[in-house]
């Protein structure tokens, strides 16, 4: 019998009536890994020693899971996925990681990653590109490309991510599952290693809603260490989930999912936004009430260039502690400087190179104002129309990229005018700190396609009961990969 | 407003204590172009300049001041294990003092 491709509730009651012990589970789960990482290398590290727990009343006691290598642990590498940390054994657990292990969660493997999350492909890991189970020749998405690939290759039933533009929910959608981050500063971001801090977001990545729910559970709480963590002592989001949609209402953005929006518009566009509309048919036919709305397109067609500012700006500033001398393998050189350039120039993939230059540009006194203060004004403002639209509505709910996992051959992790916004509207979710969840929502030529949910702060027990009411109306949870077939 | 060229994308990359490539240097271009596209639209937005910037997500945030309690420091042995280079109980570092 195999138990790493149930649900946590399944695992925990096979646990708790001694069908199997957490011994088995753990072996399982290893095993799986390193046969998952020959054919897709989500793994930075395989934590081959991982011990059993002990089985308690807690839903996540002796269940193996996997850790994105940005959450730091203790005695265990944590790369980032960058050279330049790629020996670096912290001295302290990240506290969400912290919170999994005293709920008795036991981590098995540490996922590759975009470098340091500033990536969207899963092809930036210092390990190599990882590969997307439904097939091979796609990307997963980024930057949490390991821990989505991993659960959705049934290693084990969730992996933890990190969201700080759409890390969690993008691969979620690419790789048929189900992607969550709350609202920000639910779960401590003390250990993760920060991209944007205005931005960043712990969350997780499982193949249900309410997988996700029992996890985040795990996972949050306030930290003294992280100041921008707050008290959720009172929020049960496993107990929350009810199934009960009676007199929810939902609004989709017309100029984000009317086909007419895109007279170039290809097939595969096509069929993603007719399968979006199926959704919601899907929604209405369970009592859900679901409105088309607008939004000012200026501030949509600008929300791209504005999160890579924001982030950017942001990430120059926290990375510039990557010297190599106190952590990270020293440069060489005759005199410190050329030491600390030698070892970023060694050290840094292109990606992030680009990065740091365009955040260090836009932070410059001449020209702060032009860039970095109006990216924080657009932010605001898309920030204003999404709570302005949490007035009347529970949520908001949008197809997720503008189709499924893209091909690796050519791909690229730079700005498309075509369907940008399409692309790219999950950030508003960052922008805005609002809980997010993307579930799979079906699939266009055998590959999955997720739609996304996104509510107003601190509302996360509605926004994933809602998620839980569609996810319900379809066939795909608990969904594992099955590679889509070329001949 | 001074055009980003390629020689102030490498003066750039070199504060920041970074070498690029040729290619690298013509990514951050092509990307540049588009940022700068997107915000002179931006400018364009009735009474933008008037917006109050956003800087983080929440505007809710409760500070308060924790007791000054003294707690356990990190062994120092654990923080060496990620050191190259150091004697006994401290780093050595390149000389930075001419």
């Amino acid at each position: 019998m195999e138990y790493m491709s149930k649900s946590i509730e399944e695992i925990h009651e096979a646990l708790k009536s001694s069908k199997v012990t957490s011994e088995q589970l753990v072996k399982e789960s290893l095993e799986k890994a390193h046969a998952h990482q020959d054919e897709y290398n989500s793994f930075v590290t395989i934590i081959d020693d991982a011990k059993a727990t002990e089985v308690t009343d807690s839903l996540l006691s002796g269940i193996p899971y996997g850790i994105k290598d940005n959450y730091s642990t203790k005695d265990i590498l944590s790369t980032g996925s960058s050279n330049t940390l790629k020996d670096y054994v912290p001295f302290f657990t990240a506290t969400a990681i912290k919170n999994l292990e005293s709920n008795g969660a036991i981590g098995v493997t540490k996922c590759a990653m975009d470098e340091f999350g500033m990536g969207g492909t899963g092809t930036t890991c210092h390990t190599g590109t990882v590969l997307n189970p439904w097939d091979k020749t796609r990307m997963t998405a980024g930057s949490s490309a390991g821990s989505a690939a991993s659960v959705a290759s049934g290693v084990y039933p969730y992996a933890t991510g990190s969201d700080t533009g759409d890390s969690i929910r993008k691969p979620a959608a690419y790789c048929g599952i189900v992607g969550y981050k709350p609202t920000y500063g639910m779960i401590s971001r003390y250990g993760l290693f920060p991209f944007a801090s205005s931005l960043d977001h712990c969350g997780c990545l499982t193949r249900s809603v309410k997988d996700a729910a029992i996890v985040v559970d795990g996972m949050k709480g306030i930290d003294k260490n992280d100041m921008t963590s707050w008290d959720s002592s009172d929020i049960n989001l496993y107990e929350s989930i009810t199934g009960d949609v009676k007199g929810k209402k939902l609004c989709y953005i017309k100029e984000l999912c009317d086909i007419n929006e895109y007279p170039n518009a290809n097939d595969e566009l096509k069929s993603h936004l007719a399968n979006f509309m199926d959704v919601i048919e899907k929604c209405k036919s369970i009592g859900i009430e679901v409105e088309e709305v607008s939004v000012d397109k200026k501030l949509l067609d600008a929300l791209a260039s504005v999160y890579v500012v924001i982030s950017c700006a942001e990430a120059t500033s926290n990375m510039s502690n990557l010297t190599g001398f106190i952590f990270g393998p020293r440069g060489e050189g005759k005199n410190y400087i050329e030491m600390m350039k030698d070892h970023r120039t060694k050290g840094f993939s292109p990606l992030i190179k680009r990065r740091f230059v365009i955040g260090s540009y836009v932070l410059q006194a001449q020209n702060k104002d032009r860039y970095f203060h109006n990216a924080q004004r657009v932010r605001r403002l898309l920030v204003d129309r999404w709570k302005e639209l949490f007035k009347d509505y529970d949520a908001v709910i949008l197809p997720v990229g503008s189709g499924p996992a893209k091909k690796l051959e050519g791909s690229k992790d730079i700005l498309d005018e075509s369907t940008k916004a399409l692309e790219e509207h999950l950030q508003i979710g960052n922008f805005g700190g609002f809980p997010s969840i993307t579930i799979p929502a079906g699939f266009i030529d055998g590959l999955p396609v997720g739609v996304n949910i996104t509510g107003n702060c601190y509302d996360d027990a509605n926004v994933l009961n809602i998620a839980y009411a569609i996810e319900s109306t379809m066939n795909y949870k608990g969904q594992i990969a099955k590679e889509v077939r070329h001949d | 407003m001074e055009k980003f060229t390629k020689e102030m994308v490498d003066d750039y990359a070199d504060k920041l204590l970074i070498g690029l490539t040729e290619e690298e240097n013509k990514m951050v271009l092509d990307e540049f172009n588009i940022i700068d596209s997107d915000i002179a639209k931006v400018m364009e937005i009735d009474n933008i300049e008037s917006v109050e910037p956003m800087t983080h997500t929440l505007d809710d945030f409760v500070y308060e001041l924790r007791e000054d309690v003294i707690e356990e420091s990190v062994d120092i042995d654990d923080l060496l294990k990620n050191c190259d280079d150091y004697i006994n109980d401290e780093v050595r570092v390149p000389k930075v003092v001419e």
